[in-house]
Parts: C-alpha cells; sequence; structure tokens
C-alpha cells in the first residue's frame, strides 16, 4: 500500500515537472520571459480564490439547511463512526482475520482459540495446542513442554509464537476428538506441562490441551478489567467475530465506494452523450438500458457474476476499459483534441463542403447526374453517422484485434505496451491531419500552434493539455504497472472480490444513465448553454465544463444513497456464495458462514448482519439529508 | 387512443426489449466459460456414433456451435420461440419444464409479499402525510429508510430465530389468527413450502395457495378402520401452505414498505394541495372524510406504477428469500445454475424473470391507463 502511495506520488509529480520544465523550454525557444504572462497568471489565481470563497460560503449555506435534520446527523455519525473503525482495524481488533483482503502481505496467523464460543464467554480466553507424544517417544523431544500460543507477528516484525500464563487446563483430547483423561498432563510451573507417562502410553500420535491461560498480551487493551474476552463471540474456526467484522468493514466501504463511483463514471458517460447528442445514439441507448432495466437487479448482477466466473485478473479488464476509453476519446471527439491542441475551431469541416456542392449540384446541371447526388447523399449520410461508425469501429477493432493483440490472462509485455503507445498516438496523428485536411491549414502552422499550446503563461492552455496528459499518464500506469522491474503495483490482485464489483458495476449504470440524461435535456435548453454554443466552443468543453457541472446536485445524492445500496447488494451475493471464499472477512460471507450453525450459535449472523445494517443505514440517511440540501425548495 | 389500441402499442413496444434480453442473454451464455457440448455428455465425450462421429463431435453439430455467432443467435432465438430453452445440465431436465414448476413459486412469493406490503406501506404513509413534521412523521421516515437499508437474508434469518424458534413469542398472534395452528418449536416454520409429513399433488397450477382448494385431498391408509381417509383437508392444506409462505412474505413485504410508504407520503401531500380537496374542506366534510374519500383515492393512482417496480424488487429479493426457506424456486434455480455453470438454465431464469416483469409493467400501465384515461394521450 505504502509502495503504491510513494509510487503513485513520484509518478504523478515526475509528470507534472516534466511538462513544467516543457512548458518553460518552450517559452525559452519562442524567446518569452517568465513575466510575460504574469498578468494572465495573477488574474487566474485571483479569480481561483474568488471561486473557492464563493464555495466555502455555498458549504456553509449547505450545512446550516443539513443541520436541521437530526436523522442525517445521525447517519453522517454512523458513516464517521463505520470509516473510523474501519481506518483503524488493526489497533482495534484483537487478531487479524486469517484472510486478510486489505494487507495480504502481513499475514496474520489465527490465533486458535477454541471453536464458536457465545459472546462474553470464559471460554475465550481459552488456547488449544498440540503436543507431539510421537516425537516425545521416538526422537527423545524434552516431556517439559512450554504453553505457547500460535505464531503472530511480534514487535520486530517477524513470527513468533508468545509464551502463555497456564491458569488451568480445561480439557484434553486426541487427534480424532476424543476427550482424554485431563490427568495426563501436569502443570509443571506457569508456562509448562509435564507429560506423563501414561500420556505417552496413549494409543495417539498427538495430543490436543485445551487451557486457560492469562496475558496481558493476548487481550483487548481497551476493553475495561474483567471484560477480557471475545465481546462478540468466536466464529466456527475459533477466530473472534469482532475482529473479522471490524475488518470486513474496510471491504464492505471500499466495495460500496469504488462501485458507486465507477457506476456514476459509467453511468455519467452514457447519459450525457445520450441526452448531449440526442436521435439516434439516445434512442439506441435508451433501449439498451431498458433491457437492462427489464431484469431484476440481483439476476443480473447474478448472470454477471457467471460471465466473469473465468475470469481471474481484474488487470486485463481495467486496462480494456482504458483502452475502451481512449478510443472512445480519440475515435469520437477527435476533432475535440484537435481543437484543443491547435486552439482553432472546426467550422469549415466535409460535411459543410459537401452540402455546398449539394445545393450547386441542386442549382442546375444535378438532373443529368443522379449518380453523383446519389453518392453525396451516401457520404452525408456517413458523416452525420461519424460518431456512431467510429463506435462501430472501435468495437470490432476490440473483438477480432483484441484476442491477438492482448491474450487474456496475460500480462502486458513490452512491446504490446508499444504498439498500444503507438495506437493512441496513430489516432492522436489522425485527429490532427484531419484538421488539416478539413481545412486546408499548413503543418508548419499547427506545429507553431502546438509549440504554444505548451503555454507554462496561459493557465487555460494547461486545462486543455491536462486532459491528454490524464490519457498518456492513465497508459503509463498500465504499463508499469506490468513490467517485471517495476515495484509499482496498481491492479494486481486488487480484490478477490472484484467479480462482484464489476458485476454491480455493469448492473447500475443505467439507472445513472437515466438520471444524468435527464438533466443535461434540462440543462441544455439553459441559455449558458446556447451561449457557449454561439461562441464556438466544442461538444466535450460545454459538456464537461458548463453542462455537467450544474448537474452535481442530484447525483451526488444517488451516489450516497448508492454506496448504501451497494454494500447490501454486494453482501447479498457474498452471502449467496458468488462472492469471496468461506471464511474472508466480509460481512455477508460472516452470516453465510454463520448460518450452518444458526439459531443456536445466533451471534455468527446477528452481527455481520447489524453491521451492515448500521452501515447502510449510515448512508441512505446522509442521502436523505443531502437531498434536503439540493431540493431548490429548501434554498433560503 | 382507445385502450385496446393502447394495449397494442405497448405490447408491441415490449418486442425490442424481450429481443434485447435475448440477445442479452445469448452474450452471457458466450462469455461464461463452459462448454455445453462438453457438459451434455460429460464422460462418454470420446463414443463414436453410428455416424463416424464422436458424442462430443455430434453435440457440437446439434447445438450448432460449429456455425458463426449470428446464426447461433438465430437459431437460439427460433429455439426459445419454439418452446425448446435447452437442456439443465444442473438439474438434468429441460429448462422450461424445470422453469414452469420454479415460476410460480416465486410469483406465489412475489405477489403475496406485495399483498402484504402494500397496506402496510400506504396505511404508514397515509398516516405520515396527515401527520406532517410531527413526532410520528419523523419516526416513519426514519423507519421507511431502516427498512430500505435491512439486509434481506439478515433479516430472514432473524424471523427464523425469532419467530420460527423461541417457543411462546408469538402465542398472542396465533390466538390473534387462528388459521395459523400451533407448531412445535416457534409459530412458523422456517423452511419448505409444505409440511414434510405429506405430499402436496402437483397436479394443479403450480400456486399452492389456490391449488389447495382445487386438488383432492390427500388420503391416508387407516389400518385401524381398514380404509383411506382425508389425512388433509382443504382448508389444513391452505392454512399450511399460508403457514410455510408467511415468514418468506414477511420478510420481502418490509423490504418494499419503505418504498410504499415515501411515495405515498408524498403523493398524498401533493394531493392536499389540490383544489378539489381544498373545495371538499369548504364544504365542511369531517377532514376524515376529506383524507380518506377525496385525498388517498387520487394519491393512490401513480402509486400503482411503483407497484410494477415492487414485483421487480420482490422478484430479486426472492433470490435470497427462497435461498434461507428452502423454495425450489426461480431464484434458487439461478443460485445452484450458476454454482454450476448451467448456462442454458441462467439464460432461461434471465429471461423468464425478464418477460415477467415486463408483462407485470404492463399490467400495470393498463390498470393505470383505464384508472386515468390522460396517459393514453400520450
Amino acid at each position: 500500500m505504502s509502495n503504491f502511495t510513494n509510487d503513485f506520488v513520484f509518478y504523478s509529480l515526475f509528470l507534472l515537472i516534466s511538462f513544467f520544465t516543457l512548458g518553460i523550454i518552450f517559452d525559452r525557444i519562442r524567446g518569452k520571459k517568465w513575466s510575460d504572462g504574469l498578468e494572465d497568471r495573477v488574474e487566474g489565481l485571483s479569480r481561483f480564490i474568488q471561486e473557492w470563497k464563493q464555495r466555502v460560503y455555498d458549504i456553509r449555506k449547505s450545512w446550516k439547511i443539513f443541520r436541521r435534520s437530526a436523522l442525517a446527523i445521525i447517519g453522517l455519525t454512523l458513516i464517521i463512526t463505520v470509516s473510523t473503525i474501519s481506518i483503524f482495524a488493526d489497533d482495534i481488533a484483537v487478531e487479524h482475520p486469517y484472510r486478510n483482503l486489505q494487507d495480504t502481505e502481513d499475514l496474520w496467523w489465527i490465533d486458535n482459540e477454541p471453536r464458536r464460543e457465545a459472546p462474553f464467554s470464559e471460554a475465550c480466553d481459552w488456547h488449544e495446542q498440540g503436543i507431539d507424544i510421537f516425537g516425545i517417544k521416538s526422537k527423545g523431544y524434552s516431556r517439559y513442554v512450554t504453553a505457547v500460543s500460535d505464531p503472530v507477528i511480534v514487535a520486530n516484525g517477524s513470527l513468533m509464537p508468545l509464551p502463555l500464563e497456564i491458569i488451568e487446563i480445561e480439557f484434553l483430547e486426541d487427534e480424532l476428538g476424543y476427550e482424554l483423561n485431563n490427568s495426563l498432563l501436569i502443570v509443571h510451573n506457569e508456562t509448562t506441562f509435564f507429560v506423563t507417562d501414561e500420556a505417552l502410553n496413549v494409543s495417539t500420535s498427538k495430543i490436543w490441551v485445551t487451557y486457560e491461560f492469562q496475558n496481558e498480551d493476548m487481550h483487548h487493551w481497551w476493553l475495561p478489567d474483567g471484560y477480557d474476552v471475545c465481546i462478540m463471540g468466536t466464529t466456527n474456526t475459533g477466530q473472534d467475530l469482532f475482529s473479522k467484522i471490524l475488518y470486513g468493514s474496510r471491504i464492505s466501504l471500499k466495495i460500496g465506494i469504488t462501485v458507486a463511483f465507477l457506476t456514476v463514471a459509467l453511468g455519467t458517460i452514457i447519459g450525457s452523450i445520450s441526452g448531449y447528442y440526442g436521435g439516434v445514439i439516445d434512442e439506441f441507448i435508451m433501449r439498451v438500458t431498458d433491457v437492462f432495466f427489464a431484469v431484476p437487479g440481483l439476476i443480473l448482477a447474478m448472470a454477471f457474476v457467471a460471465a466473469l466466473q473465468n475470469t481471474t485478473s481484474l488487470t486485463t479488464a481495467m486496462s480494456t476499459v482504458a483502452f475502451l476509453l481512449l478510443l472512445f476519446f480519440f475515435t469520437s471527439l477527435r476533432g475535440v483534441i484537435a481543437e484543443l491542441f491547435t486552439g482553432e475551431e472546426i467550422n469549415m469541416s466535409i460535411r459543410s463542403r459537401i452540402q455546398s456542392l449539394l445545393t450547386n449540384l441542386d442549382d442546375g446541371v444535378t438532373k443529368q447526374q443522379p449518380v453523383v447526388k446519389l453518392l453525396l447523399n451516401f457520404m452525408l449520410l456517413l458523416i452525420k453517422l461519424q460518431f456512431l461508425l467510429y463506435t462501430i469501429l472501435g468495437a470490432l477493432v476490440f473483438l477480432f484485434l483484441w484476442s491477438e493483440i492482448w491474450p487474456s490472462g496475460q500480462g502486458m509485455e513490452s512491446q504490446k505496451a508499444m504498439l498500444l503507445v503507438s495506437m493512441i498516438f496513430l489516432f492522436f496523428f489522425v485527429s490532427i491531419i484531419d484538421l488539416n485536411y478539413n481545412k486546408g491549414i499548413s503543418s508548419k502552422f499547427i506545429s507553431k500552434q502546438f509549440s504554444e499550446s505548451v503555454d507554462f503563461g496561459n493557465p487555460y492552455r494547461f486545462l486543455a493539455l491536462r486532459t491528454i496528459l490524464i490519457f498518456v499518464s492513465v497508459v503509463l500506469l498500465i504499463i508499469v504497472t506490468n513490467s517485471s522491474e517495476s515495484r509499482f503495483v496498481l491492479v494486481q490482485d486488487f480484490d478477490r472480490l472484484w467479480k462482484i464489483q464489476a458485476a454491480l458495476v455493469l448492473t447500475g449504470w443505467p439507472g445513472y444513465a437515466r438520471l444524468i440524461r435527464g438533466q443535461v435535456l434540462y440543462i441544455r435548453e439553459m441559455t449558458f448553454v446556447e451561449a457557449a454554443k454561439s461562441v464556438g466552443a466544442p461538444d466535450g468543453r460545454i459538456m464537461f465544463r458548463h453542462i455537467l457541472p450544474s448537474a452535481w446536485a442530484p447525483l451526488l445524492v444517488a451516489f450516497t444513497l448508492d454506496v448504501g445500496g451497494t454494500i447490501l447488494s454486494a453482501s447479498g451475493l457474498s452471502f449467496i456464495g458468488l462472492g469471496a471464499e468461506p471464511g474472508t472477512a466480509e460481512w455477508g460471507i460472516l452470516v453465510s458462514d454463520g448460518r450452518r450453525f444458526f439459531p443456536n450459535s445466533w451471534w455468527l449472523v446477528t452481527f455481520p448482519g447489524l453491521a451492515i445494517l448500521v452501515t447502510t443505514l449510515g448512508f441512505n440517511l446522509l442521502g436523505d439529508g443531502l437531498r434536503d440540501i439540493v431540493d431548490p425548495k429548501n434554498k433560503r | 387512443m382507445k385502450l385496446q389500441e393502447f394495449i397494442v402499442r405497448r405490447l408491441i413496444l415490449l418486442i425490442p426489449v424481450i429481443l434485447g434480453v435475448s440477445i442479452f442473454t445469448f452474450a452471457i451464455a458466450q462469455i461464461i466459460p463452459a462448454d455445453p457440448a462438453a457438459a451434455l455428455c460429460g464422460e462418454k465425450c470420446g463414443v463414436v456414433g453410428s455416424n463416424g462421429l464422436t458424442a462430443y463431435e455430434s453435440n457440437v453439430i446439434r447445438l450448432g456451435l460449429d456455425k458463426p455467432v449470428w446464426e447461433q443467435y438465430l437459431i437460439y432465438v427460433t429455439n426459445l420461440i419454439e418452446g425448446d430453452w435447452g437442456e439443465s445440465v444442473t438439474f438434468h431436465r429441460p429448462v422450461v419444464e424445470k422453469l414452469r414448476d420454479a415460476a410460480p413459486i416465486t410469483l406465489e412469493m412475489s405477489f403475496l409479499s406485495l399483498a402484504m406490503g402494500f397496506p402496510m406501506g400506504i396505511t404508514l404513509g397515509i398516516f405520515s402525510a396527515v401527520w406532517q413534521d410531527k413526532l410520528f412523521d419523523q419516526a416513519s421516515r426514519f423507519v421507511a429508510i431502516a427498512f430500505v437499508s435491512l439486509p434481506i437474508f439478515w433479516l430472514a434469518m432473524m424471523f427464523q430465530y425469532i419467530l420460527g424458534t423461541q417457543v411462546g413469542i408469538c402465542d398472542p398472534i396465533t390466538q390473534a389468527l387462528p388459521l395459523i395452528p400451533d407448531t412445535e418449536g416457534g409459530c412458523f416454520p422456517i423452511y419448505g413450502r409444505h409440511d414434510p409429513t405429506y405430499t402436496f399433488p402437483d397436479t394443479g397450477t403450480g400456486f399452492h395457495l389456490i391449488d389447495s382448494w382445487i386438488v383432492e385431498e390427500p388420503t391416508k391408509f387407516n389400518p385401524q378402520t381398514n380404509q383411506y381417509e382425508v389425512s388433509m383437508t382443504h382448508w389444513d392444506m391452505f392454512a399450511d401452505t399460508f403457514k410455510h409462505l408467511f415468514l418468506p412474505c414477511f420478510t420481502l413485504a418490509i423490504a418494499s414498505t419503505g418504498g410504499l410508504l415515501r411515495y405515498m407520503r408524498a403523493s398524498l401531500l401533493e394531493v392536499m394541495n389540490e383544489d378539489y380537496v381544498r373545495t371538499a374542506r369548504a364544504k365542511g366534510i369531517s377532514e376524515t372524510r376529506v383524507i380518506l374519500v377525496h385525498a388517498v383515492r387520487n394519491a393512490l393512482v401513480p402509486i400503482v406504477t411503483i407497484l410494477g417496480f415492487s414485483i421487480g424488487g420482490a422478484i430479486g429479493g426472492a433470490v435470497l428469500t427462497e435461498t434461507i426457506f428452502a423454495f425450489p424456486g426461480m431464484g434458487k434455480t439461478a443460485v445452484d445454475a450458476i454454482v454450476y455453470l448451467d448456462f442454458s438454465m441462467i439464460m432461461g431464469v434471465t429471461l423468464v424473470t425478464a418477460i415477467i416483469f415486463l408483462l407485470s409493467n404492463l399490467l400495470v400501465d393498463i390498470s393505470y391507463a383505464i384508472v386515468d384515461p390522460r396517459v393514453r394521450l400520450e
């Protein structure tokens, strides 16, 4: 984890510094000085401060509205509590769960306490230890056996058993679990057993002794005296349920927030395309959402989990998504990208040329040349459907070339990475050439514009280039992730529960797509969007800088409510056995594992379920409170 | 637009969606990493048949796996229309047959749960709107959110524990509802569709609540009188079925109550501001009558649309309750099919739930169009 943070900071800093250095070098080449753009920068800074002040004011006002609702405050408190617990789980928990999804590297051995003890049971202070009778007989081990715990990580980081102070022997068992006479072992002193002669004559190779122990190291430091027992009981494998639930909060929060975030991102992209472009695209996307809505959510998610069954690594999937995004941006938005780089608008496109040609034809000579007209009309249709064509092209490339370029289950090799990067640059140059061809601009002009676009003095050029930078850095990250030399790990073994997450993202996006589409349809007709259009702002800019910022409010509410919903569905999927393996510290799995012992060991089901309830309730209450803030009726 | 025309138009609009779902299920089956041809023949894949091909190869040809994808899809759709939905590897029987048995179970559970949840949600919603911003309203708001946040599977198990195994805890309930006879242990059985001591005749519709009145009463040989006697009357069977259905349905009802409550409250509050309610009040009608006769009846109209979505939620939730209460419905079928990657079953379940959901939504829309003729004009 820390490796990841370090590397991430390092690479971001590297990219940022190299960008600024590049900008300054370009400025020097052109003979610009540091002081040239100073006024622009100062103005930009003051504008930024002003916006910041406005934002602080808005937040204060929202907090005033939020404060009125006691329920919302309760929700916020619940969420803060759960997040705090998940952050400090290492310090609060008594033992680490056997399978720890967060820190797989710091694997702890379970302190194998007795099985399925009730909350606050005395037996939680018991420990089970094997004594090797066969070893004593044949290899001459000492008959004095020290009482030690199972290996735990000690202060210096190594794996060591801790010595335990014996209070009394509870019972003895042989290998097969049959109970033996307690007098076979004698407690020699506080920390050692003496193996009697009778014990050596028992026909078993190992004796399991269960004894009560007293050790400050092995107890909860934060519990008051007299409560040195597992407060929520132990699971069927003898692990402390309370610790497992604490660690489960990490997984649940992570799943909830990741899935909700990805769902929002996917839904927003698709919904805004649908709402902004309208027409055939809108119709198509809405029919797709209809299909998704027709199947009940849980069953749809189950179908997706089934489809993902044999995919073991997330790397390919993540890279696929990144690649598709790149493909999408570089094909359908290539005009926008070309504009970003050259700073010019595409006004005279092929489309308008053909249209003018058509009108020319219509004026006089056309009647004799229906074929030409048909051809031109066909070209016009192609250009009108440009977006669709590029999408189909992208999909085809993905379907047929992908497995060739990138066999599933394998990481990306350096040559393939080079191929990918070169493909991206190809797209980039195609878009530049496209513009060049459309407008008849000389390449010299474009290179001049390009060099000016890397302008440190102009903050808005910086913003435009930032978009490109993000994509390049995404690719860089993916490349670096898979090369064996680097210690940078982005998505490798990201989470064992990723199948559930992917399924939930794929299930959830249509809701957001519809929400955003409605918002975009509404905002699109507003005056400020029209104003932006009339000064010739490209579609991408209108979308991201004008429309989406106005649509964030319902999104935020939906996001908050969705985090709760996702935690519920994810635990439901885990419960029916589609998520993590049994024994994982995940709430759904804990309930599912405890179900075998229900209702006798009621705590195994009750407490993890309560944890799910509390977390979901927190997010839902918070979302409800946020809805009040967003509600225009409350804007006073 | 006439009502018939409206219905026909809606039916036609359903076709592309169902086709879309079929494309979806087909795509899922393409992605699922299971070889259907190998799954069908199992260990006998290498056996050479009379036509000179191995069992595996003939399966490949029979299932059309050697054809291009689009042709496979066409075959799939044709088979769907002809009623050949494939063979389930998990259940060793045709998918259609299994679904015919499973669908009524899920539907029965979903409808009964809605029948329980609807009155609860509506009543709470009415009171919540009438006492707006009072303590009851705040409390019911909390309850609504809490009900939505409850994990269904956990709630079901809590009910199993409290109502199913705790002796004496629901004596008042058994007294209030005389149709539920005393059960050993708790008041409700915690799994199964009916008591294991008798076999429910499977000659009826599949909906046991209806079947218990239709099918013949099971008989039992009595050695003392030396003749067959009726062991379970119709009433006994009905009560037994209801008793077994109560816990899963109540669980699902709780889950759907939260949403209904909130929608009812919002809808009623909107209606209360309408002119006709003001007129009714001005006429001097009592407040109770204004609310029950004038406001609630109008507020219920938009709630009908919510019912359509609730059915989807109930079918989804049935996956969990069926697993816990051991009902062999579609949810349990889907879970079993996914565990063994039985792709034809997964396709079948997805398609059937989608069709059920779409049809129930269609019914809701039609009833909405009957109640509110303005809808037909769109």
